[in-house]
């Protein structure tokens, strides 16, 4: 079996920032990550959508890059970058030509340090975030379905529960002061990790990081809410309405074992099963044998990006001529299946190579024009929530390992109605059975 | 704040010295059944990635059925002599790899990724499917069921019903005004359609196979030979349309969708091919406009204004033709506005000479991202492809950059001036006509219509 060894070094600044560097030298290229320790899941109450308003602000000045300055010097030099807010990280991050390294370095140096913003630029991205949330969630079909409507279903702490991207009234209350606190809390060193990938030689990249970070002052110990849920007794159902789209759909959610676990690494494997593209259960019974369903997919997101309670989310869009009761007994069809029978030998050894192949794809993984930007993920979260980056190198045993009754026995302890949560997203606007299309037809010349 | 701005100067740590760049060795190949093949080496991770295309898409077959290329390719992957839908898919995943099947306007494609030890399997089933796809009755159907959702779902999304008007506005009677089929179009397709389209389109004089990844060049090159050598087929010739008309004054097309809380904007005008030799100096041209994030577009309405989270420009080449486009979803007071920015911004590109330090900024984006689009399998895959598909020159990638770095700001004007056709520009705007309608009037002649392309009075 082909492995993977990536070389890693890691230390700690005096001020506990905490340094990963993994070195590549093919092309003169390298990315660059800070994570912050911090996400959506444990913003304060009364002000949902916070921590991504606060990602927002981060782009918008420190002490020696005013406004514009930080994406003009990250562009100029040939290089791009963005930051995305997680349930329980937030990053920024940026790949460049490996000559733009110092430059880089200092920018995430000036922002960690002395974030310098003021009312007119809140009110500026304050504006942008709500376009955001209008162009992905409000004015879309299906916006934000599921990824915003089951965690207030399935979850009785609020931090589970909110509404992560934001209601516009908690968004209009944040004020200048709420970011200083945030800020405070929340963006110091000692909370996060600094990553660089590619071009760089380890000593260079230690000594780089001691020149431009080590002197940003220490914060107090971040303090962080319980984000624990009570235990579940009974199946939770909701549902919410759908605007624009004119398909009936669902999506069910079952909360995952404990990460790092035996149970955790056998769940990852029933999920391949289930969610595993065309081949996998749920896509080749509900849409290509039963055809009940038009879209049918969803699996465990981000499986090794969160620390906190989280679901494995099976996504269905059906035709309009089955109800939602009958299209959740074909789902739960699948369920008893797996659970009465558990997965073959053959299957297994199926899963697992292509659980092997998509590990190495995820590792590469650019995102918008951004080499290795899944290593770069990894390392972060190995890194915040383990302190043990070298994870990268060795978590594939654990999936590799994952035996048949293992598989069967969380299918039958965690694929329970009182251990899911079901939403139902129902058009306002169902689908007729003609279809109004002979003006369109008239027109088309 | 003079001496404010010298600080940072001083501080801003300069470049330092650039590395070089070791371009990828590229291996060009040519089966004797006319297959062409492209190969590149990366051995980052022990995968390959993989892309087998036809030069044939929606364009080629639309005197048969629009859309007809496309629902080929999905129904290519449900059947073969050897293998029924359920064994594809499980072989698939038994092999570890990744598969998809589409067609755009001027090709189909299989594309693909999996593990290097199990390569010349993978290889073998791509084969299978671009020569002894069957076409399974049942499958067809299913397919043309799942593709009559899909219409009804895109006829939802307001991205999809503002492209599709400003296709329709550019390109009149030319296939490339259809970027969708209609439902009616969807329920006539027939089997034996397919099967032509399948026959004519999927053969290897009319194919390209681009590879990259973790592989032994002269390996896999025998690989290749194994897998694909005893397949046959004469290259697809299709008439080329006549070129549309290019429409003359600014336009306004409102796609109404009640409820809508945003407004979709899209502006766009006839531009060029990948192939003109113009298109390095347009690319610049619009990384400047609204290419990048820190473009005058994106500075001047997202952080400057605040009107919208993601405004962009781009150049979108077809094979005949191309055009340049803006977009921006913004809030519906601010659609009089939003426009108004985005027409003063390209009016001043055509107006004024760019300022050297930000012509310098533009040039060294654009190479720099360049390289680092090189830096994956698939990144690398897809700038191969660019190449081959378009018969671009053999050295393209070396010489990319040092053409972006001559340019000077009187290119910049020149291509303003000839490709940025303001006065020339169709407008869509997709959203509540009760709410935008007086605003979008003011920018030129209105029509309105329903999201099924019906006329509204």
């Amino acid at each position: 079996m082909n492995r993977l060894q990536i070389p890693i070094e890691s230390t700690t600044l005096a001020n506990g920032l905490k340094v990963v560097i993994a070195p590549e030298t093919s092309a003169p290229v390298v990315t660059v990550g800070v994570y912050y320790k911090i996400g959506f899941r444990l913003e304060p109450r009364g002000r949902s959508g916070f921590a991504h308003l606060f990602e927002h602000m981060m782009f918008q000045g420190s002490a020696n890059a005013p406004k514009m300055q930080h994406i003009k010097l990250i562009n100029s030099s040939g290089g791009v970058l963005n930051g995305s807010t997680h349930y329980d990280v937030t990053n920024y991050f940026e790949a460049v030509p490996s000559n733009a390294l110092e430059r880089v370095l200092w920018l995430e140096a000036d922002r960690m340090r002395s974030l310098k913003v003021d009312d007119e630029n809140l009110r500026n991205q304050r504006d942008v975030v709500k376009e955001e949330v209008r162009v992905n969630v409000m004015n879309q079909p299906y916006g934000g379905f599921p990824w915003l409507d089951l965690p207030p279903i399935a979850f009785r702490n609020w931090a589970n529960a909110h509404n992560f991207y934001g209601d516009f009234a908690d968004l209009d209350a944040a004020d200048l002061a709420d970011v200083q606190a945030f800020c405070k809390t929340y963006y110091v060193p000692n909370n996060a990790v600094l990553l660089i990938l590619g071009d760089v030689r380890p000593d260079e990249g230690i000594a780089l990081a001691n020149k431009y970070l080590d002197d940003i002052p220490a914060g107090a110990p971040p303090p962080f809410a319980d984000p624990s849920e009570p235990g579940q007794t009974e199946e939770r159902r909701g549902q919410v309405e759908e605007k624009f789209g004119t398909l009936p759909a669902m999506a069910i959610g079952y909360r995952l074992p404990p990460r790092r676990t035996t149970e955790w690494y056998a769940m990852a494997l029933l999920d391949q099963a289930l969610h595993g593209g065309r081949a996998g259960r749920v896509y080749r019974e509900l849409v290509l044998e039963k055809q009940i369903a038009v879209e049918a997919d969803g699996g465990i997101d981000d499986i090794f990006g969160y620390n906190g309670p989280t679901q494995m989310v099976t996504r269905i869009l059906h035709k309009p001529e089955y109800s939602s009761e009958q299209t959740l007994t074909e789902f739960d069809s699948v369920i008893r299946k797996v659970r009465d029978a558990g997965i073959s030998d053959d299957e297994l050894e199926h899963l697992k190579v292509k659980w092997r192949s998509d590990y190495f794809s995820t590792l590469e993984g650019g995102r918008g024009g951004m080499p290795r930007y899944g290593l770069m993920h990894l390392l972060a979260c190995f890194t915040l929530f383990d302190n043990q980056p070298g994870l990268v190198n060795t978590i594939l045993d654990g999936f590799m390992a994952a035996k048949r009754d293992a598989i069967h026995a969380v299918a039958q302890k965690y694929l329970r109605p009182e251990n899911r949560a079901v939403v139902f997203r129902l058009p306002v606007r169902p689908a007729v059975a003609g279809p109004p299309v002979s003006a369109g037809a008239k027109e088309a010349a | 704040m003079a001496t404010r701005a010298a600080e940072v100067l001083n501080a801003v740590p300069a470049l330092s010295a650039e590395r070089p760049v070791t371009w990828p060795k590229r291996t060009k190949a040519r089966l004797a059944n006319g297959l062409e093949v492209v190969l590149a080496e990366s051995h980052a991770i022990p995968k390959f990635h993989g892309e087998l295309f036809f030069r044939s898409g929606n364009a080629a077959g639309i005197g048969r059925g629009p859309g007809l290329a496309e629902i080929t390719a999905s129904v290519v992957r449900t059947g073969t002599q050897n293998r029924t839908s359920r064994q594809i898919e499980e072989t698939l995943r038994e092999l570890g790899a990744d598969l998809a099947t589409s067609a755009g306007a001027d090709n189909s494609a299989i594309s693909f990724a999996g593990l290097s030890e199990l390569g010349e399997p993978l290889l073998a089933l791509v084969n299978e499917l671009a020569r002894d796809a069957t076409f399974p009755d049942p499958e067809f159907e299913r397919e043309r069921r799942q593709k009559l959702e899909e219409v009804k779902l895109d006829r939802t999304q307001p991205g999809f019903l503002a492209s599709e008007r400003l296709r329709k506005v550019l390109f009149g009677a030319h296939p490339y005004a259809q970027v969708a089929p209609t439902e009616e179009q969807v329920a006539a397709y027939k089997r034996d359609d397919l099967l032509s389209v399948y026959r004519e389109f999927y053969t290897p004089e009319n194919a390209l196979l681009v590879l990259v990844g973790d592989f032994a060049t002269k390996a896999m090159l025998g690989t290749i030979e194994k897998a694909f050598g005893a397949w046959s087929g004469k290259k697809f010739v299709s008439e080329a349309a006549p070129a549309p008309p290019n429409p003359r004054g600014r336009r306004v097309y409102l796609v109404h969708v009640p409820g809508a809380v945003q407004t979709q904007l899209l502006a766009g005008c006839h531009a060029i091919t990948r192939k003109h030799p113009d298109w390095i100096k347009l690319g610049l041209t619009n990384s400047l406009y609204g290419g990048a994030f820190n473009s005058r577009l994106v500075m001047n309405i997202r952080e400057d204004k605040g009107y919208t989270y993601s405004p962009r420009s781009s150049v979108n080449p077809l094979r005949q033709h191309g055009y340049f486009s803006v977009s921006a979803a913004v809030r519906n007071d601010v659609v009089a506005a939003s426009l108004t920015e985005i027409f003063y911004e390209l009016d001043k590109l055509r107006a004024l000479p760019v300022p050297e330090p930000e012509l310098a900024d533009a040039r060294n984006y654009l190479s720099g991202v360049f390289s680092l689009g090189l830096a994956t399998q698939e990144g690398l895959l897809s700038q191969l492809a660019t190449v081959a598909l378009n018969e671009l020159p053999d050295d393209y990638l070396e010489t990319y950059r040092d053409k972006v770095r001559a340019l000077t700001p009187d290119d910049l004007l020149a291509m303003a001036r000839k490709y940025l056709d303001s006065p020339n520009m169709q407008i869509v705007v997709v959203g509540d006509r009760t709410q935008i309608e007086s605003q979008a009037a003011l920018f030129g002649g209105l029509e309105v219509y329903d999201a099924h392309g019906a006329r509204l009075a």
